[in-house]
């Protein structure tokens, strides 16, 4: 039992644009004579684009002609069409997310990506993809340590805080190369951020960039990295720098990664201050400095520019569990937001009662997606009580002839499907297990895949990973 | 040396090494079976043990100093081998050796005991028995355990009704612990299941020394089109209550293994015994679809 889905990834960000397409290679890991068990087991990138320049209208508006044409030029360059592709992802990163047409953009973009990519954007989920796409997990992993990783951008830089292959913590800074652009043949100064303006003499529009002016400014935006990693004691720098938040660290980082167009100038600099038209090479090298002043151990990660995008294409997607129940479902499934609910389940239906209001408006109850963890090991008869209390709570939803969504994390969603399916009128049921959604994030069910046995799946979120 | 001298080496190396005063030499020709309030490990309080199989292997680890105990653990919780466990001198500790005697007397009891008398009762099953007569028997004729004397037929021919579509069973097989842990949720599970598909299952047999060719025998009885015996599996090291499902597509006398569809691994650490069972129902829905189990299953 094996399985191929192609997954298509594109990373809108603030200073540049890439797609790359995944090969997610789906394998039956169990024995043939035991219950099967589907698994991602390999994730190749099959294309690479050129790293484009993001086309933007204006500083405050992203150029979304100029997009669809380029991801139309690069899916002509792969050979794919859009139809052949399964799934994926399609995120607006970084500070191109605030521009005033962000929406638009996307919008118009996910009729182009396929039926099946999604759209997303989010500090969180960008943090985490981009150090997926880095293959921070699998070095913390095969480290058995803490590694911080800053995927460091032209708009912003991501933290994600991984601890022996689990996701710990993630944050954002605006800290990037491109918050100040530079005329690459002037020098002259075209932009500076917000953030930035009358703190440093000689940072502003018009006047003549050299590195003794952008230096402090580099210096400013490490200070904060630094601050952010538990380097220095947390002060002025990383307060003014923070976009929501930083990472938590409950853990103390062993090791310190990079990823990101930035990345590449913190190993390699080269000699051109200016030769991107930003001041992305001088803070690399200012990152370097300052991190091996501070005694920390960085290690090289597998993408740098591209671990963004290559996150968005190889890793966005999971599988559900193997034992799965799915009837009179029309997939794909987008958008469903997560009503996330763990009281026992005595109490289930009057919880469900009270919370499904909360998705209702004036065109009436809207669907959800029910995300329990559910007992482990459980008896027939918890099973069977469960079933009741969903078809009991979720009544709203099924009199209106909505399909009912479950998505349990212990292994029981077959079980609790074959139990609950009689109990609806008209059937239209999904259950799926080892899917773990919080509370606030929305999931993508894709058509089943691997003969039927499992469902890719999206979560929409920053999702604790699963174990192992 | 002679045999006074090597007993007084022995007993003095035994008392150093318990820290305590004098050993009563044992009579000659008995076993010395050591008083239990004398003997207490270190680790124990209250003049009780604490049940050492209450320790959950994959998180114990034993070396002590290790250089990264946190990434051992991580690697022992993937495998349930006994691995990480220190050493005294070239040997195990004495948690270890004990924990591997219990894992395997636990194994072995399994094998021994029966299930318990009221247990077919209790669950609405109608209890039979192969030609086997004894514990004993079982073990050492396993071609007994594949048949039924004619009182045992005459049950069976009286409580399921002729050519049922599924005829769902349970037999205590290697494993009465494996049966009394999972086989109640799987049966239920897996009749909800089929339920849904549309078809029923009769009452179900609970077959005292059961071998899986007793399957066969129920079917050539009945003249069922498919089987589905629960039975317990040979018990290791790592559990004893694994319980398996063997299928059987038109189950007669004869039948060659290679046309039996087996789910293994039912217990809790593996697939646990509901979700074992919706897996068996559908499985049950495609073998009664393709007219066909085992390899012929696979092959279809």
């Amino acid at each position: 039992m094996t399985g191929e889905l192609l997954s298509v990834g594109l990373d809108l960000g603030t200073s540049t644009t890439q797609m790359v397409l995944s090969r997610l290679k789906l394998e039956n890991r169990a024995s043939p004579w035991a219950v099967p068990k589907v698994d991602i087991t390999e994730k190749e990138v099959i294309y690479r684009s050129p790293v484009h320049f993001t086309p933007l209208l204006s500083d405050t508006r992203i150029d979304a002609a100029a997009v669809r044409a380029l991801v139309e030029a690069e899916y002509q360059k792969a050979g794919v069409s859009r139809d052949s592709l399964q799934t994926g992802a399609v995120i607006i990163t970084g500070e191109t997310a605030r521009k005033e047409n962000a929406r638009q953009v996307l919008e118009a973009l996910a009729g182009l990506a396929g039926d099946f990519v999604v759209a997303t954007a989010g500090p969180d989920l960008e943090s985490l993809l981009a150090a997926r796409g880095a293959g921070v997990d699998k070095l913390s992993r095969e480290r058995h340590g803490a590694v911080l990783h800053f995927d460091v951008g032209g708009g912003t830089s991501n933290l994600a805080l991984y601890d022996r292959g689990k996701l710990v913590d993630t944050g954002c800074l605006d800290v990037g190369g491109r918050l100040v652009k530079v005329d690459a043949l002037t020098h002259k100064i075209t932009y500076v951020m917000e953030k930035l303006r009358g703190l440093f003499p000689g940072v502003a529009v018009g006047e003549t960039a050299t590195r003794e002016v952008l230096t402090p400014v580099c210096q400013a935006m490490t200070e904060a990295l630094l601050e952010a990693a538990g380097l220095r004691p947390p002060g002025r720098w990383l307060k003014h720098f923070i976009t929501h938040k930083t990472v938590d660290l409950t853990v103390k980082p062993n090791y310190f990664t990079f990823s990101g167009g930035v990345a590449d100038c913190v190993w390699s600099p080269g000699e051109d201050d200016f030769a991107y038209g930003d001041m992305g090479v001088l803070l690399g090298r200012v990152i370097r400095r300052g991190f091996e002043e501070a005694g920390a151990a960085l290690l090289p990660t597998e993408e740098t520019i591209r671990a963004t995008v290559v996150g968005a294409g190889s890793h966005a997607t999971e599988l559900s569990g193997s034992t799965i129940f799915y009837r009179d479902v029309d997939f794909p499934i987008k958008n469903l937001p997560v009503l996330r609910l763990d009281c026992p389940v005595e109490r289930l239906e009057e919880e469900l009662e009270r919370a499904l209001p909360m998705y209702a408006d004036e065109g009436g109850q809207n669907p959800v997606c029910l995300a329990l963890r559910g007992p482990e090991n459980p008896s027939y008869q918890e099973v069977r009580a469960l079933a009741r209390a969903i078809r009991a709570g979720l009544s709203p939803l099924v009199e209106a002839g909505e399909v009912t969504v479950v998505a349990v994390e212990n292994d029981m969603a077959k079980a609790l499907g074959q139990c609950l399916y009689p109990l609806l009128p008209h059937g239209k049921l999904l259950c799926v297990d080892a899917v773990h959604a919080a509370q606030g994030s929305y999931i993508d069910l894709l058509a089943p895949a691997c003969g039927g046995t499992v469902l890719p799946v999206v979560v929409k979120t920053l999702a604790f990973e699963k174990g192992g | 040396m002679n045999e006074t001298e090597l007993k007084q080496m022995v007993e003095q190396m035994v008392r150093d090494l318990a820290g305590r005063g004098e050993l009563h030499a044992a009579p000659k020709g008995e076993v010395h079976h050591p008083d239990p309030a004398q003997t207490q490990s270190p680790g124990s309080s209250g003049g009780c043990h604490s049940d050492i199989t209450e320790v959950d292997l994959r998180k114990q680890y034993l070396v002590e100093s290790p250089a990264n105990g946190p990434a051992f653990l991580d690697l022992k919780a993937r495998t349930p081998a006994r691995i990480g466990l220190g050493r005294a001198g070239a040997r195990y500790k004495t948690d270890t050796m004990l924990r591997f005697r219990a894992d395997h007397a636990a194994a072995q009891d399994s094998v021994f005991s029966l299930v318990a008398e009221d247990y077919p009762a209790k669950h609405g099953y109608f209890p039979v028995q192969t030609l086997c007569e004894t514990k004993d028997e079982y073990l050492t004729r396993p071609d007994k355990g594949r048949r039924f004397d004619e009182a045992n037929q005459a049950i069976l021919k009286q409580r399921l009704p002729q050519g049922a579509k599924v005829v769902l069973a349970v037999g205590d097989g290697l494993s009465s612990a494996a049966i009394e842990a999972n086989a109640a949720d799987c049966i239920d599970a897996i009749r909800a299941g089929l339920k849904g598909y549309g078809i029923e299952a009769p009452e179900v047999p609970f077959v005292k020394f059961c071998r899986v060719g007793a399957g066969d025998h129920i079917g050539q009885i009945t003249d069922c089109q498919l089987i589905c015996l629960l039975v317990g599996e040979r018990p290791g090291l790592v559990t004893a209550e694994s319980m398996s499902a063997y299928i059987t597509y038109m189950p007669r006398l004869g039948v060659p293994e290679s046309k039996r569809t087996v789910v293994s691994n039912i217990h809790k650490g593996g697939t646990n015994a509901v979700e074992a069972g919706a897996h068996i129902a559908q499985l049950i829905r495609d073998i009664l679809d393709k007219k066909a189990s085992g390899v012929d299953l696979v092959r279809s």
